[in-house]
C-alpha cells in the first residue's frame, strides 16, 4: 500500500491534490481513497489531506500516520509544524520551495523533489491555488501514476467543478511543474517533534479559563486558552506601522479582528504580530496610511 | 449629559482572547470582540452551532474568559432565557447575551428567539448575519440576498443563484414590541459602539442585527471586509437605524445611492449576475431605500360609506 499526507493552509487545494491523485490511480485500474483532516480549518491554518493508492481493496480507514510520500503545499509549515514526523526512510518528499532540495531541512535525509509550485500557479492560474502544479511534481517522485492519467484526472474533477477550460489550464500547471521539479536529497538537522494523536482527556485539560482574575492580566491565560494558538503563522503578509503618521483615532485597532493591535498609554499603537493573520483590514481603515502591509520574508 | 461612548473611550479589555481560529479578515469577529469589550466581564455568552462556537470554543480551548455556553442549534432564545432566570434566582446582575448567527436566526432559530421576545426576557441576542450557512460551507439561508451563488442556489442554465429576497428579520422582531432593537454594522463604527452600549443600559429584550461580510462565503479578499461592509450601507443592502420603543430613528443616511453593481462586483458570489438580475435586484432596493429613507404619509382611512359600497352590495335605508 502507497500512503500520502499532504500538509498545505486552508485555501491551497489540498483536499481536491488528494482527491485528484486518488482519481489518477483509479484511472490506471488502482484502488486508492482519499480524505481530507476532519477539523475546524478556516482560510489560512495549516491543514491536512491523506490518499492511498493499492493493487488491492483498501479495507484500513484511519488517518496516514507512516507515509511513504509526503506532499508539502507551503514551505513555511516546516518552521511551525513537525510535518515530517513518521515519514518513512524510503519514502520520499515533495515540497513547494524555490530553493532545491539540498538546501532543504526537513529533519529526516529523504530523496526529496522540490518545485516551486507558487511561481507556476501565479504564471498559469493567475491566483496561488498551487494543488495541480504540486500533482506535477508528485509524479516524477513515484512511478504508479502517469502523468497523463493525473491530466485527465485534473481535467475530470476540475472541468466538472469549475468548466472545460480551468480544467485544460490546470492540467497544463501539472505538465510545467513536472519540467520544473528538481530532484535530490534533502538534509536532516531539523529536530522533529512527535505530535500526540490525541486530544487531552477531560481530566488532562487544564483548567486555563478557570484561573484567578489576577493571573488573566495581559491575556495570559495559560493552558486551555485560544491564547496560546499562535495564529500568526497562517498570514503571508504582516503590517508595518508608521508611528509618526498616526493620528490616534483608534479606527485599527476597533477593526482588527485578532485582538493583535494594542492601544497603549498615549494611544499609540502597538503590533503583537504572533497572532496577525495578515488580513490588512488595518491597512484599509487608516485615514492617514500609517500602515503598510508588507509580504513576509520579502526584505525592505 | 453625559457625552455617549465612542470608539476612544470605550473599554479595552478583550474578552474574546486572540488567537481564535477565525479566517483572516471574518467580518464577525470584529463584531463579536468590540461587542465583548462594551459589556464587559460581567457577562454570559451564549453561542449556538455556528463559526463562532467553532472558532472560539473547539476542545480543549476556549477563546472567551467569561463564562461561555453552547447547546442546540435552535435554543438560543430560550436557553439565553434560561440563563438570566438562573442568574435572578441566584440573586446576580449578569448581562446574558446569546449570538447567533444567520442561520441560527432567520431560520432555526427563529421560534425560541420569537418566543424570548414575546417574554420579553431581559437578554441581548445579537445575530451576526453573513448571509448564509458559512460554517458548514455556504448553504442558502432566509438572509441570502437576491442572485447570490450558494451550494444549495447553484448557478445553472436557466436559474441562476437565489431567486428570492432576503428577509426583514427586523420587521419580524420588532413587530413584537421589544424595548431596543437596532442594526448595526462594523464599518459605522462610533455607530456601534453606541447603539451596543445603550443596548447594555436598557432592560428587556434586545435584538442587535449585525452585518458582517465573510470572505470565503462570500469569495473576497480579507481585506476588502471594511469596504464591503461600508459599501452595503451605501448602496442600500443594508440600512442603520434603531427601534426604542416602537420610535424608528435613522442612525445615517447615505447621502446619495451607490449603483449596486459597484458592491457586487466585489464578490464572487454574484459573479455570474446578468444585466437583468442586477436590474430586479436595484429595483428591489430602491423600493426598500424609499420605504427606509424617504416615508410618506400614511394613506388616510377610508370613510365608512365607501366601505360601505366597495364591499357587499348595500342599499342606503
Amino acid at each position: 500500500m502507497y500512503e500520502i499526507r499532504f500538509h498545505g493552509r486552508g485555501g491551497q487545494g489540498a483536499v481536491m491534490a488528494a482527491q485528484t491523485i486518488a482519481e489518477a490511480a483509479i484511472l490506471e485500474g488502482k484502488q486508492a481513497q482519499a480524505f481530507p483532516y476532519f477539523g475546524a480549518e478556516r482560510r489560512g491554518a495549516p491543514v491536512m489531506a491523506f490518499a492511498r493508492i493499492d493493487d488491492e481493496r483498501i479495507c484500513i480507514k484511519t488517518q496516514v500516520y507512516e507515509p511513504d510520500m509526503l506532499v508539502i503545499m507551503d514551505e513555511s509549515l516546516l518552521d511551525i509544524e513537525p510535518v515530517a514526523a513518521g515519514l518513512k526512510k524510503e519514502g520520499c518528499a515533495v515540497i513547494n520551495s524555490r530553493s532545491a532540495p539540498g538546501d532543504l531541512d526537513l529533519g529526516l535525509e529523504v530523496r526529496c523533489i522540490s518545485v516551486d509550485a507558487t511561481s507556476v500557479a501565479i504564471e498559469m492560474l493567475k491566483a496561488p491555488i498551487v494543488n495541480t502544479a504540486i500533482l506535477g511534481a508528485m509524479v516524477k517522485a513515484n512511478d504508479f501514476v502517469r502523468l497523463e492519467s493525473v491530466q485527465q484526472a485534473i481535467i475530470n474533477r476540475f472541468g466538472e467543478k469549475l468548466g472545460e477550460k480551468a480544467g485544460r489550464i490546470n492540467a497544463e500547471a501539472a505538465k510545467i511543474a513536472f519540467d520544473r521539479s528538481q530532484e535530490g536529497v534533502c538534509r536532516g538537522k531539523r529536530p522533529l517533534i512527535k505530535k500526540r494523536l490525541w486530544l487531552p482527556t477531560w481530566q488532562e485539560t487544564p483548567p486555563g479559563v478557570a484561573l484567578g482574575k489576577e493571573e488573566r492580566v495581559g491575556m495570559k491565560v495559560g493552558p486551555g486558552s485560544m491564547s496560546q494558538n499562535l495564529t500568526g503563522t497562517w498570514g503571508t503578509s504582516n503590517p508595518l506601522y508608521d508611528q509618526d503618521k498616526c493620528i490616534r483615532c483608534q479606527r485599527c485597532w476597533f477593526i482588527c479582528p485578532e485582538g493583535c493591535i494594542i492601544r497603549k498609554e498615549d494611544d499609540l499603537m502597538e503590533f503583537d504580530l504572533r497572532y496577525c493573520k495578515g488580513c490588512g483590514m488595518c491597512v484599509k481603515v487608516c485615514p492617514k496610511g500609517a500602515i503598510t502591509i508588507l509580504k513576509k520574508g520579502v526584505k525592505q | 449629559m453625559e457625552r455617549k461612548m465612542n470608539i476612544r473611550t470605550m473599554p479595552q479589555v478583550d474578552h474574546l482572547l486572540s488567537g481564535h481560529g477565525a479566517c483572516a479578515g471574518c467580518g464577525m469577529a470584529v463584531a463579536v470582540k468590540n461587542i465583548m469589550r462594551i459589556l464587559g466581564e460581567n457577562t454570559t455568552v451564549y453561542v449556538p452551532a455556528s463559526c463562532l462556537l467553532v472558532c472560539s470554543g473547539m476542545y480543549p480551548h476556549s477563546a472567551f474568559d467569561v463564562p461561555f455556553f453552547y447547546s442546540a442549534f435552535e435554543n438560543t432564545g430560550a436557553v439565553i432565557s434560561g440563563i438570566k432566570a438562573g442568574y435572578r434566582r441566584q440573586g446576580k446582575d449578569v448581562t446574558v447575551i446569546g449570538i447567533a448567527g444567520d442561520g441560527g436566526t432567520f431560520d432555526i432559530g427563529l421560534q425560541a428567539l420569537a418566543g424570548a421576545a414575546e417574554r420579553n426576557e431581559d437578554v441581548i441576542y445579537v445575530c451576526v448575519d453573513n448571509e448564509a450557512y458559512m460554517n458548514t460551507g455556504t448553504q442558502r439561508s432566509g438572509s441570502t440576498p437576491f442572485g447570490a451563488w450558494t451550494t444549495t442556489t447553484p448557478v445553472g442554465k436557466k436559474i441562476k443563484g437565489k431567486r428570492q429576497f432576503k428577509k426583514d428579520l427586523m420587521a419580524v422582531i420588532t413587530s413584537q414590541d421589544v424595548p431596543y432593537a437596532a442594526t448595526l454594522s462594523i464599518a459605522h463604527m462610533n455607530d456601534f459602539v453606541m447603539k451596543v452600549e445603550k443596548a447594555k443600559n436598557k432592560k428587556g429584550f434586545r435584538f442587535l442585527h449585525i452585518m458582517t461580510p465573510c470572505t470565503s462565503g462570500w469569495k473576497t479578499d480579507p481585506s476588502i471586509t471594511y469596504d464591503l461592509a461600508n459599501l452595503a450601507v451605501e448602496t442600500g443592502m443594508w440600512s442603520l437605524y434603531e427601534i426604542e420603543d416602537g420610535e424608528t430613528r435613522i442612525t445615517y443616511r447615505p447621502k446619495e445611492m451607490t449603483p449596486v453593481s459597484e458592491y457586487l462586483k466585489l464578490q464572487g458570489r454574484f459573479r455570474h449576475m446578468g444585466k437583468e438580475d442586477i436590474e430586479t435586484l436595484q429595483a428591489w432596493i430602491c423600493k426598500k431605500w424609499k420605504k427606509r429613507y424617504c416615508p410618506t404619509n400614511p394613506e388616510t382611512e377610508r370613510t365608512e360609506e365607501e366601505l360601505a359600497y366597495n364591499g357587499d352590495h348595500c342599499e342606503g335605508v
